[in-house]
């Protein structure tokens, strides 16, 4: 029987990750690492002819000025979605959590976007979007007499982009507040109230600080999926334009992995990605603790 | 007995499938010791992504269709079994019943690679009914670029904000597009013979050919004549002609069918014509765009000799009959036209007809033949982009081909490299 | 009566927020539903169409008969569900490690196991993936569609962060008891945390069910082959599209994960809530 054993408790912890770290190492860092030798490769696509060109691929994504351009996108666009998103979604989610009637329904209808794969959000939002024959000019042109090309100009081709990436990503941070604002005690609140607090401190001085831990990972996590898992809705909506404008870089991984088939860039990429993750997750992990608030 | 598996990935979708579906059980029954596992594998692209991991893997199908572009990468990568080998072993097997301007695209010094299996065109698409109430002869369809501005002007109408409510003409914003008008006045994309004499190490397109078909882009969208979509917005396209947004369309030969009953359920006539070409160039001829099947190398030789009958089942002319009424793209046999011909086929959609008749006019050399390279999908994003930037007025129409052809150089030595 | 005043506006105005968001945000799905119950050429019509006015519900019946729906539904219910399971035990059990536990090397480990979000495994790293799977013999297998994503750093992580708001007196008391550490978490800490578990399910579901390159890849069956696929299937880059056969296709393949969101919203939103401490 499992008892109080000292020995027991300090292997447990390692107990509790293999399965996690079995995973892992089997089905991620193995093909990383297959990927990342690949970096310092150029490779037809089939894999029959191989050249080793040591560091040219990395040479040619730092002197390269329209690569530069996309890392610039990259950050505007991460960043713009991120903080959107967090923001609108504890707004909602405070919404959501006062359970007026109907609040079922409401909650099922703004889950709905994440359901939906990202292919088929791009293609809905391009229909809506359609400069002469859809949805959003039609009422654009009722109220403002304005047909705006959404997907094929700038900066129209950006905002939609956002809006549908937002519009993607809402319901994942809504649930997450949602459950966080359900364990803010009932208790504390009434205090506050008693206190004479207004709508507005219980949210900014209470709510939002006990739920801290769950921004600080839904920060985190959205950075993650705007950097990594929006390129599908991008390639749909955009196709990265118009002429480039809306390509991040891992929309650009994509583009060399999948269309071109050049691994040995694609590769590279991908490292330079992993590596200005890292060092963005590090500085997030130490500036971001000191302000989560735990119990 | 143990059955002879034959697998084909394809990437035909919608509809396509059940067809292909279809015609693999009528190749069984007629040969019950061959299973043929059809499997529909994503679109051109996944397909291809597809085929590379089986490659890989040591896993590979052994008929794969692939997109018209990446035929270069194909023959360098030596995974396939040429074609004409297996046709060199098979007695049976007639070339001469198949329509050379198909074959062509996909023979190289004689040598035939894949099988043509959907082959289309590109075609100009009219309403009749939008032209005849702007004032436009509805059976004179515009044959030159001038012809081609003036009835783009008379279709042209603005409300009162100078939002368009008509405008002339779409295509999609493809690269295909200038391809084919490159092809249309007899001039190369790259040389060496369009890449057909040896690999390709120069663009060429920012010839005058390119830079007239660029100009008049230019033109059309500055004048609001033509409305543009985004990057290979094909449904984009169809939807602004069928919706009558505007009054012609540049699209696919393969959507003949959907043009007329589109046409039908939106109330108007519609047309075919050729491509318009500008007047002082000289002819050439369209290029065949779509996919063929490959055999791929690396699987056991009953298997291979197994797909080499379902390809030739599939080039049959029953076959080809059935496969073009089912999805417009053309049939490659002469026999298959000739018999669709005298059915009374083509009275009865004129428009195949157009589409026939254009490859038939085309002129048959190495610029019509279509451009042979390994970076084609990149070069094809490269033109595109700048497109668009031309299109947003960021660059001029020479700039768009000046700097295409700069970077194709450049991924045309990249990709030379690999095979020094 | 300044105080339930106060409350009546406050939920009129919230309902009527509500109703506006939620209809915003909804529509892109409006849309989907009227174009599946149009004919294709119609959905192409001016002035555009916000409700279903047509209602061709053979759509629906004839998507079924161009996919295998029936089977490609019961491949990806399969898959999502235990992916989920997989992801959600592991991710319980790292996150306890990481939160209550101090031992050797534990950021470090932290830290390799976060990096692998870093890493874009849906494209650069399919082939590689796919070669493992080969040595395996997983091809064309729901183990090559599962075992590979049954950990994550993700769910890690959130456990991670959630544990660490259980007050350290829970544990505390449990030592006391006598309980050890698995009994604690199996007993006090798991229940505790079942909003968190509610959501992890609803996210990981639909994360897996809408996974599309991998099962394209890895799939040599039609048999084989998950729902996405299957929706894609419909679709055409170049050729004419069916939409209301499309969108009918797509809003059955979304189905099953709405019924999942509704079955859970009651786990993971309760009306009542309990303050650890008096447990």
């Amino acid at each position: 029987m499992k008892g109080k054993g000292i020995n027991f408790r300090k292997i447990l912890p390692f107990l509790l990750l293999i399965p996690t770290l079995f995973v892992i190492i089997t089905f991620i860092y193995i093909p990383a690492a297959d990927s990342f030798e690949m970096s310092f490769n150029r490779e037809n696509k089939f894999g029959t002819r191989t050249i080793f060109v040591g560091t040219e691929n990395y040479g040619k994504i730092f002197t390269d000025p329209e690569y530069l351009s996309i890392f610039g996108f990259t950050a505007v666009y991460v960043g713009l979605t991120v903080f959107i998103t967090v923001f609108l979604s504890f707004f909602l989610a405070l919404l959501l959590n006062k359970n007026v009637p109907g609040s079922y329904v409401y909650r099922a209808l703004i889950f709905i976007p994440y359901a939906v794969s990202p292919a088929i959000a791009g293609t809905l939002w391009t229909f809506m979007l359609d400069p002469v024959a859809g949805h959003v000019n039609y009422i654009i042109t009722a109220l403002f007499g304005q047909q705006i090309a959404w997907l094929t100009t700038e900066p129209y081709a950006f905002i939609a982009l956002l809006a549908a990436t937002v519009w993607k990503m809402l319901p994942f941070d809504i649930v997450f507040y949602i459950a966080g604002l359900q364990s803010v005690p009932d208790d504390l609140l009434e205090s506050a109230t008693l206190d004479g607090a207004g709508a507005f401190t219980k949210i900014w001085k209470i709510k939002f600080p006990l739920v801290s831990p769950i921004t600080f990972y839904l920060v985190i996590m959205n950075i993650i999926a705007a950097m990594f898992r929006s390129f599908a809705t991008i390639d749909v909506m955009t196709g990265g334009g118009p002429g480039g404008y809306t390509t991040t870089m891992m929309y650009k991984v994509y583009l060399d992995a999948f269309s071109y088939q050049k691994m040995g860039i694609a590769s590279a990429e991908s490292v330079v990605m992993f590596i200005m993750m890292a060092i963005v997750t590090v500085i997030y992990f130490i500036y971001g603790q000191k302000n989560v608030y735990y119990r | 007995m143990a059955k002879t598996k034959v697998q084909f990935w394809h990437a035909m979708s919608g509809w396509r499938i059940d067809l292909l579906n279809s015609m693999a059980e009528d190749f069984m029954e007629l040969h019950p010791d061959i299973e043929v596992e059809v499997q529909y594998t994503g679109s051109y692209n996944d397909t291809l992504n597809k085929l590379i991991a089986g490659i890989k893997a040591g896993t590979p199908p052994n008929v794969v269709q692939v997109y018209e572009i990446g035929t270069r990468s194909m023959i360098d990568g030596q995974i396939a079994v040429p074609m004409q080998d297996m046709i060199d072993q098979d007695p049976d097997f007639d070339i001469a019943t198949f329509m050379p301007q198909v074959l062509n695209y996909y023979r190289i010094d004689g040598k035939l690679y894949s099988m043509p299996f959907n082959s289309s065109n590109a075609i100009l698409f009219y309403n009749k009914t939008m032209f005849e109430e702007a004032g436009l002869n509805p059976d004179k369809p515009p044959r030159n670029y001038e012809e081609l501005k003036q009835a783009c002007a008379a279709l042209t109408e603005k409300d009162k904000n100078g939002n368009i409510v008509t405008s002339g003409i779409t295509w999609n914003l493809h690269s295909w597009f200038f391809e084919q008008m490159l092809a249309m006045q007899d001039a190369p994309l790259v040389n060496n013979n369009n890449g057909r004499a040896a690999p390709p190490t120069e663009a060429l397109l920012d010839n005058e050919a390119g830079m007239k078909f660029m100009t008049l882009w230019n033109e059309l969208t500055e004048k609001d004549y033509m409305i543009n979509t985004k990057k290979e917005d094909w449904t984009g396209a169809r939807k602004l002609f069928l919706s009558q947004k505007v009054g012609m369309l540049i699209t696919s030969t393969s959507d003949v069918v959907a043009m007329m009953d589109g046409a039908e359920e939106n109330n108007f006539e519609v047309g075919a014509a050729f491509l318009p070409t500008p007047k002082d160039s000289p002819k050439g001829g369209a290029i065949i765009g779509g996919g063929s099947l490959w055999l791929i190398d690396g699987n056991p030789d009953e298997e291979t000799k197994a797909a080499w009958e379902f390809v030739k089942f599939m080039a049959e002319a029953p076959q080809q009959i059935k496969w073009h009424e089912g999805t417009g793209y053309f049939p490659v046999r002469k026999d298959a036209v000739e018999q669709l011909l005298f059915e009374g086929y083509y009275t009865e959609y004129p428009d195949h007809l157009v589409a026939l008749m254009q490859l038939l006019f085309s002129k048959q050399d190495y610029n019509t033949n279509g451009a042979i390279m390994g970076v084609f999908p990149e070069f094809r994003n490269t033109l595109e982009n700048n497109v668009e930037k031309m299109i947003n007025g960021q660059l001029t129409p020479e700039e768009v081909l000046e700097k295409t052809a700069e970077t194709t150089d450049d991924l045309l030595e990249e990709y030379n490299e690999l095979y020094e | 009566m300044n105080i339930k005043r106060k409350k009546v506006l406050d939920t009129t105005f919230t309902e009527i927020g509500l109703i506006v968001i939620s209809f915003i945000i909804f529509s892109p799905l409006l849309l989907a539903l009227t174009m599946s119950l149009q004919t294709p050429e119609s959905v192409f019509s001016y002035p555009p169409k916000f409700f279903p006015q047509s209602f061709h519900w053979e759509n629906y019946t004839q998507a079924f008969r161009a996919i295998p729906f029936a089977r490609l539904l019961l491949n990806s219910a399969l898959v999502a569900t235990f992916i989920t399971l997989g992801k959600v035990v592991t991710g319980v059990l790292a996150g306890y490690a990481f939160a209550n536990f101090k031992f050797f090397g534990r950021s470090y480990i932290f830290a390799f196991l976060f990096a692998t979000l870093f890493l874009p495994a849906e494209t650069v790293m399919i082939v590689p993936l796919f070669m493992v799977m080969k040595e395996f013999g997983w091809i064309n297998t729901y183990w090559a569609l599962i075992i590979p994503f049954t950990a994550s750093a993700t769910n890690a992580f959130l456990f991670r962060q959630h544990f660490r708001t259980i007050p350290s007196e829970l544990e505390d008391a449990a030592k006391i008891d006598g309980a050890g550490p698995m009994k604690f978490f199996l007993t006090i800490l798991l229940p505790l945390s079942k909003s968190m578990i509610g959501g992890v399910v609803i996210i990981n579901f639909v994360y897996s069910w809408n996974m599309y390159l991998w099962p394209m890849i890895v799939s040599m069956e039609d048999k084989m082959k998950t729902v996405q696929v299957g929706v894609k299937m419909l679709i055409s880059g170049e050729g004419t599209n069916n939409w209301g056969i499309i969108m009918a296709g797509t809003l059955i393949a979304v189905l099953p994960t709405v019924v999942v969101f509704l079955a859970l919203q009651n786990v993971f939103v309760k009306s009542l809530v309990r303050s650890g401490v008096k447990g």
